[in-house]
C-alpha cells in the first residue's frame, strides 16, 4: 500500500528517507560488488527490477471487485535476496510514481521504508527460518510472501499513525484506526499474494531450475 | 499499456526545458506540503490544471480520471482522521454506540479538509511533471544532480525491459482469455500465476540474450547516448520565479503568524 503524494508532514518525508538512506545504500553496494563479479548480472538484475514492476502494475484477481495490485516485492525478496532488493524496489516506486501515480515525490522515503525495506526482510528472514526448520517449501512461501505484505501494510499504518495521532487516544488509537480501515482491502489482498507466490514458486521450480540456478535460488538443487 | 507514458509523448510541453520543469514542480510541491493551505492548494490545483490540459493538450476528462487515481487511499486514511472512538464528545459531532462516541472536533475536521486539498495539489504538481517530461528527459535530469551513474543505468534498463515485458504479459493474458483462462476465480487465480512464471522465465531468456547482444556491441557497463539540448524559456522562468516568491511569502506568513483557517 503506498502513502500517497503530499500525505505526510515535511518532518515526516525526511525522518523516512533518512532511515531508508543507509538500506538502500547498502543494497546499492552490494548490486556494485554483485556486477563486478559478474557483468551479465546487470542485465539480470534490470529484468528483476521490470519484472517486479509489471507484477506490481497487474491487476490481480480479486474478490472483492475493486483494483487491487501485488507488492511484488516479497516475490521479489524470496528470489533474489532482500539486500538488491531494496535498491530495486525505490527504482520501482519511482517508475511507479511518475508512470502509473501510486505513491508519491515526497512520500518515496516512506514508501521505500515499507515496501521495499521492511516488507522485503521480513520475507527474506521468514523465509531463512523456514528453510533451515525444514519446513515444508509451499507452506514457508506462503508465510514469507503473506506476512511480509501484512507486515508493509502495518508499517504504512504505523508511519501514518505517528504523523497523525488521533484527538482521542493518541499514536495508537490512531494506528489502530488505520490498520481497522484498511484491512478491509490488505489482509485479503495478503493472502491471494501469499497463494500467487506459491503457485508461481511452484511453477518456476518445475520449469525453470536453470534459470532459478543463475539468480542463485535453491543452490541446493 | 502505461497511459501517462504515452501522455506525456503528446504534450506539448514536452520540449520545454526538464530542469525547469522539474524545479516547478518540486518546489511547488514542497511550498504545498509545508504550508498546508486550502488556499493555496486550491490556487496551484487550478494553475496546474491550467498548465496541464490548456498548456500540454491533455483531455480535461483524462486529467480528471487520473486524478482520481488516488482516491480510494484518500478517502479512507481521511476518515481515519476525522473519525474518532472515545468516551468523551468531541465539539464538531458525536454519536452514541453503547458506551463510546463516535466523535470528532472541528479542528480534526479543519486538519482532514486540509491534508485532502493538499494532497490532491500536491498530486497536480506530480501529474505536471509526469504528464508533460518524458523519462529520458527525468533521467538527464537526474545525472545534472549528480545521481550515481550505476543507478541511472540500472533505471535505464528498467524502464526499457517494463514494455518488453509488458508485451509479453499482454500476449500471454489474451491468449489466456481466448482459451477461456479467466472464466472462473479458480482459473484466474491459476492462469494469472502461469503468467507470471512464464513472464519470469521470458525475462530471464531475454536478459541472456540481451547481454550478448549488447557486449557484441562494445557494453562496457554505461549506455552512453545523446542527450537532447532545450533551451531555458527565459519568460517562463520569469514568472516561475515570481509564482514561487508569493508561495514563499504565503508559506512564511502562514508559519510565522500560526495562521491555521487558511
Amino acid at each position: 500500500m503506498h502513502v500517497m503524494e503530499g500525505y505526510l508532514p515535511v518532518g515526516h518525508c525526511i525522518a523516512w528517507g533518512a532511515v531508508s538512506i543507509p538500506f538502500v545504500v547498502a543494497g546499492f553496494i552490494k548490486i556494485k560488488r554483485i556486477i563486478a563479479e559478474d557483468r551479465k548480472a546487470m542485465t539480470i538484475l534490470a529484468m528483476a527490477g521490470a519484472f517486479v514492476f509489471v507484477l506490481s502494475s497487474l491487476k490481480i484477481p480479486s474478490v472483492t471487485g475493486s483494483c487491487s495490485h501485488m507488492t511484488g516485492t516479497g516475490l521479489g525478496a524470496i528470489l533474489f535476496g532482500a539486500a538488491p532488493v531494496s535498491v530495486l524496489g525505490l527504482i520501482v516506486l519511482i517508475f511507479q510514481t511518475l508512470l502509473l501515480a501510486h505513491g508519491g515525490l515526497t512520500t518515496l522515503g516512506a514508501n521505500t521504508f515499507s515496501m521495499a525495506i521492511a516488507g522485503p526482510f521480513l520475507t527474506a528472514g521468514i523465509y531463512a527460518i523456514c528453510k533451515k526448520a525444514n519446513m515444508n517449501k509451499s507452506v514457508s512461501v506462503f508465510l514469507a510472501a503473506a506476512l511480509g505484505d501484512l507486515f508493509t501494510y502495518c508499517i504504512t499504518s504505523v508511519q501514518l499513525a505517528v504523523a497523525y495521532p488521533s484527538e482521542a487516544g493518541g499514536v495508537m488509537a490512531s494506528f489502530g484506526k488505520f490498520l481497522g480501515l484498511f484491512a478491509t482491502t490488505q489482509v485479503p489482498l495478503a493472502i491471494i499474494e501469499g497463494i500467487l507466490s506459491v503457485l508461481i514458486v511452484m511453477a518456476l521450480e518445475t520449469y525453470a531450475k536453470p534459470e532459478l540456478r543463475a539468480i542463485g535460488f535453491n543452490k541446493e538443487a | 499499456m502505461l497511459t501517462i507514458d504515452k501522455l506525456c509523448y503528446l504534450s506539448k510541453l514536452r520540449y520545454e526545458n526538464p530542469t525547469e520543469k522539474f524545479l516547478y514542480a518540486i518546489l511547488t510541491l514542497l511550498f504545498c506540503i509545508i504550508s498546508r493551505s486550502v488556499a493555496m492548494g486550491i490556487i496551484v490545483m487550478a494553475v496546474n490544471r491550467y498548465l496541464t490540459v490548456h498548456k500540454g493538450g491533455i483531455s480535461s476528462k483524462r486529467y480528471f480520471h487520473l486524478m482520481m487515481i488516488p482516491f480510494t487511499f484518500l478517502v479512507l486514511s481521511t476518515l481515519a482522521i476525522v473519525v474518532n472512538i472515545s468516551k468523551t464528545p468531541l465539539d464538531a459531532y458525536a454519536i452514541p454506540v453503547g458506551d463510546y462516541f463516535v466523535t470528532g472536533s472541528y479542528a480534526g475536521v479543519w486538519k482532514g479538509v486540509q491534508l485532502c486539498v493538499t494532497a490532491l495539489a500536491s498530486v497536480s504538481c506530480l501529474y505536471f511533471l509526469s504528464l508533460n517530461t518524458t523519462m529520458t528527459d527525468i533521467f538527464s535530469v537526474m545525472r545534472k544532480f549528480k545521481v550515481p551513474n550505476l543507478f541511472i543505468e540500472l533505471m535505464l534498463l528498467i524502464y526499457r525491459y517494463i514494455f518488453i515485458l509488458l508485451d509479453v504479459a499482454m500476449r500471454i493474458g489474451i491468449s489466456q482469455d481466448s482459451r477461456l483462462g479467466n472464466k472462473n476465480y479458480r482459473t484466474a487465480i491459476k492462469s494469472f500465476s502461469g503468467l507470471l512464471s512464464a513472464l519470469f522465465v521470458r525475462a530471464m531468456h531475454r536478459s541472456r540474450y540481451l547481454f550478448d547482444s549488447m557486449e557484441a556491441r562494445g557494453y562496457d557497463g554505461e549506455i552512453k547516448v545523446l542527450e537532447e539540448h532545450y533551451p531555458v524559456n527565459k519568460k517562463a522562468a520569469g514568472v516561475m520565479c515570481l509564482f514561487h516568491l508569493v508561495l514563499l511569502a504565503v508559506t512564511v506568513y502562514i508559519k510565522v503568524q500560526g495562521v491555521v483557517f487558511i
